[in-house]
């Protein structure tokens, strides 16, 4: 990592307030993506992978406890600008958001071609005619009819709909997008077009994604690197390669195990336990009540220690 | 490459056919449906008014009874027929009352004239009062009432149309203030909606008018009418205010409540927070974002809540003693002047389905979902 990375996270906080006590959503999160990049994050649902998202794109709920960290993506300090500032240099010109649940990501009210040329007239100050000419243009390229542009969304398929958020994911040619779990509400078939979709834009558009996902088995298709997810924290990072043939954290290792193969006939693992509610946490290791490798130090919470290009946040890699 | 064929292949069901309807077609078909179905109710209404106000045909024997007993007081008392027998006095008696039961048209049965009512109504040839006259003298059903629609129009309409903006205005600010003081204020006023226009009509009538003196007890204009057309204006919006200020004590904090609730529910959806994160300021996702999709939802809540004022205008009317049809409805039950509550309810199952009409088109305008006979319709 020679050149400044496009976004580097150090220390990003993201506690909400519950009836029940402090929400540790996101929690001393650290990652880096290079220009042109992709890093999938991996985890179980409820361990604060959408929440980061949300942090990074600083969509916070009214609940909000503490935000705070340092985010730089593209050569600017995203937490050090204001809210006015942030909608203006940050939001769909540096970065953007395919988002869970696409198919209600569409306002139902307004035409689709209309909602992908917004941005367009909003932060490069387009007349509607030429913002619309590089709608039907991006239609093309992500395989949308361009006829399609006069729709509403519930005249469009899931498949459809999901391929006009990305097109406006992409409208504003940002350095980031980031992708909160983009297929899991399509079918098997439409999950493939999808991802093959996504593959082609990568190489065509020079962006880097993160790709939020529980789903392992999609995610390896196009990820570059690897960041594991839990209880609010990253407990690993390494490049995919590497992390899918020998995960080195307990959890990573159970995680992959629960992944269904194709051949063999091995029994499919699971993890005993259920991951900790966020709330007035235990110190130490947080994965340690699940942990088939827990030991006493695990009492203590573990730091980070870098194995190679890779880190892992576990005792277990202390001496090496 | 393979890639890109396999997609192709799989695209292929996802494309939707292709609908031909425009926005104009949609909706002018969808209208055309309504209009349809509109009449229907109102010809069954008024049909069923028709047979209420008539006793199913009851009112017909009486009316028979009448003239039998008319006939006999005329024979009697005219000394022209004194030296008729008895026999032949039956005999002239029948006649005269079968000829007047033709010349009415009673002879004919209620089924048949029932259907003559009906069209009869519906063409707004309501006939004459029994007792009721106009302000010109008329006893004409129809110049009765239209000569009091106006000063309805103007009641209603003003004081529809401030409910609606200033409902829609404060749940907007309160879906904003989520939680404030404000908010629980509006909240805690909601059950002032329990009690309907006229029960606070009552108390503003009291305070206004009696102990502050500061606005009229009712009527249209003041006494004598202003000449001056502008003074004339002023002076009905001066006895507009308490009777638009009752209605909008009953009928805002509740519809405020209701439609910020609304709000606050649009205002979660995830195309809301897409929108943020899009960049857009946030007067812009109020208006596109939150505002739009929830109007159709707050027109069919205003189109409820504006038939059940329609009912209230009767009562409301006279006791702001405001000239209109409702008063004019309450005078007519309270002198049993049937041609006239007929006619009136004629005028009401017109009223009321415009207004349905209007709200209908103003709903399919705002929501491009409604399409005719098509399920897609409840998809959020």
């Amino acid at each position: 990592m020679s050149e400044k990375p496009l976004l580097n996270v150090e220390d990003l906080n993201l506690y909400f307030r519950s009836s029940k006590g402090i929400v540790q959503a996101v929690d001393g999160v650290d990652l880096q993506l290079d220009y042109n990049d992709a890093t999938v994050i991996l985890g179980e649902s409820g361990c604060g992978k959408t929440s980061f998202a949300k942090a990074v794109l600083r969509l916070l709920p009214r609940n909000v406890e503490s935000y705070c960290g340092s985010v730089e993506l593209d050569g600017l300090n995203l937490m050090e600008l204001n809210d006015e500032d942030f909608r203006l240099q940050a939001r769909w010109v540096r970065m953007s958001l395919v988002p869970q649940a696409a198919m209600n990501a569409l306002n139902p009210v307004m035409k689709v071609g209309d909602q992908v040329a917004e941005p367009l007239m909003l932060h490069q100050g387009m007349t509607k005619n030429q913002a619309m000419e590089q709608v039907e243009d991006m239609f093309k390229r992500v395989g949308v009819p361009v006829d399609f542009l006069d729709r509403y969304a519930f005249e469009l398929s899931g498949g459809m709909r999901q391929r006009v958020i990305i097109a406006m994911a992409l409208i504003t040619t940002p350095k980031l997008v980031i992708l909160d779990e983009p297929t899991s509400a399509l079918d098997v078939l439409t999950q493939a077009n999808i991802f093959n979709l996504l593959k082609r834009v990568k190489s065509e558009f020079d962006v880097s994604f993160i790709l939020i996902t529980h789903d392992i088995a999609t995610s390896s298709e196009l990820a570059k690197n690897v960041a594991v997810m839990y209880a609010g924290q990253i407990v690993e990072v390494g490049d995919a390669k590497r992390f899918f043939d020998e995960p080195l954290h307990p959890y990573s290792d159970k995680l992959m195990a629960s992944v269904p193969r194709l051949r063999g006939n091995q029994e499919l693992e699971f993890i005993t336990g259920k991951p900790p509610s966020l709330i007035n946490i235990d110190m130490g290791c947080r994965f340690a009540p699940r942990c088939p490798k827990r030991f006493d130090k695990c009492d203590q919470e573990p730091p980070v220690f870098e194995i190679g290009s890779r880190k892992v946040k576990c005792w277990l890699y202390e001496e090496k | 490459m393979e890639a890109t064929q396999i997609e192709k292949r799989v695209e292929r069901p996802e494309v939707e056919e292709r609908k031909s309807d425009s926005d104009f077609m949609r909706i002018a078909k969808y209208m055309g449906v309504r209009l349809v179905l509109l009449a229907i109710t109102i010809v069954i209404g008024v049909y069923l008014a028709v047979l209420i106000a008539n006793m199913g045909g009851y009112v017909d024997e009486i009316r028979k009874g009448v003239i039998k007993e008319q006939v006999g007081m005329q024979i009697r008392g005219n000394p022209a027929y004194e030296d008729l027998t008895a026999e032949e006095r039956q005999k002239l008696m029948a006649e005269m009352v079968a000829q007047e039961i033709r010349r009415l048209g009673l002879d004919e049965p209620f089924i048949i004239r029932s259907f003559g009512f009906l069209e009869q109504a519906l063409t707004l040839n309501l006939g004459r009062a029994e007792y009721m006259t106009s302000d010109t003298g008329s006893k004409q059903v129809r110049l009765i009432l239209l000569e009091r629609l106006p000063a309805t129009l103007v009641m209603w309409g003003a004081s529809n149309l401030l409910v609606f903006i200033l409902s829609l205005l404060i749940a907007l600010g309160l879906s904003r203030k989520y939680g404030t003081f404000f908010d629980k204020m509006i909240i805690a006023l909601t059950p002032t909606s329990s009690a309907p226009a006229w029960f606070y009509g009552l108390f503003l009538i009291l305070i206004f008018a009696v102990v502050l003196e500061i606005a009229p007890f009712g009527g249209l204009v003041a006494a004598p009418p202003p000449e001056n057309k502008l003074r004339y204006a002023l002076s009905v919006l001066r006895h507009l205010a308490l009777p638009a200020g009752a209605i909008l004590v009953s009928s805002v904090p509740l519809t405020a409540y209701n439609w910020r609730t609304f709000f606050l529910i649009y205002s979660s959806e995830d195309y809301v927070d897409m929108a943020k994160a899009k960049g857009l300021s946030s007067s812009k996702i109020e208006r596109r974002y939150i505002l739009r999709p929830t109007l159709p939802t707050i027109v069919t809540s205003f189109a409820l809540l504006v038939i059940t004022l329609w009912t209230g205008a009767i009562i409301l009317e006279t006791v702001f003693n405001w000239p209109g049809i409702g008063k004019a409805y309450n005078q007519a039950i309270g002198l049993y002047d049937t041609p006239v509550i007929v006619g009136n309810t004629v005028i009401y199952a017109y009223l009321l389905a415009i207004t349905v009409f209007l709200l209908d088109f103003i709903y399919a305008l705002v929501d491009p979902r409604v399409q005719v006979g098509s399920g897609t319709g409840n998809q959020l």
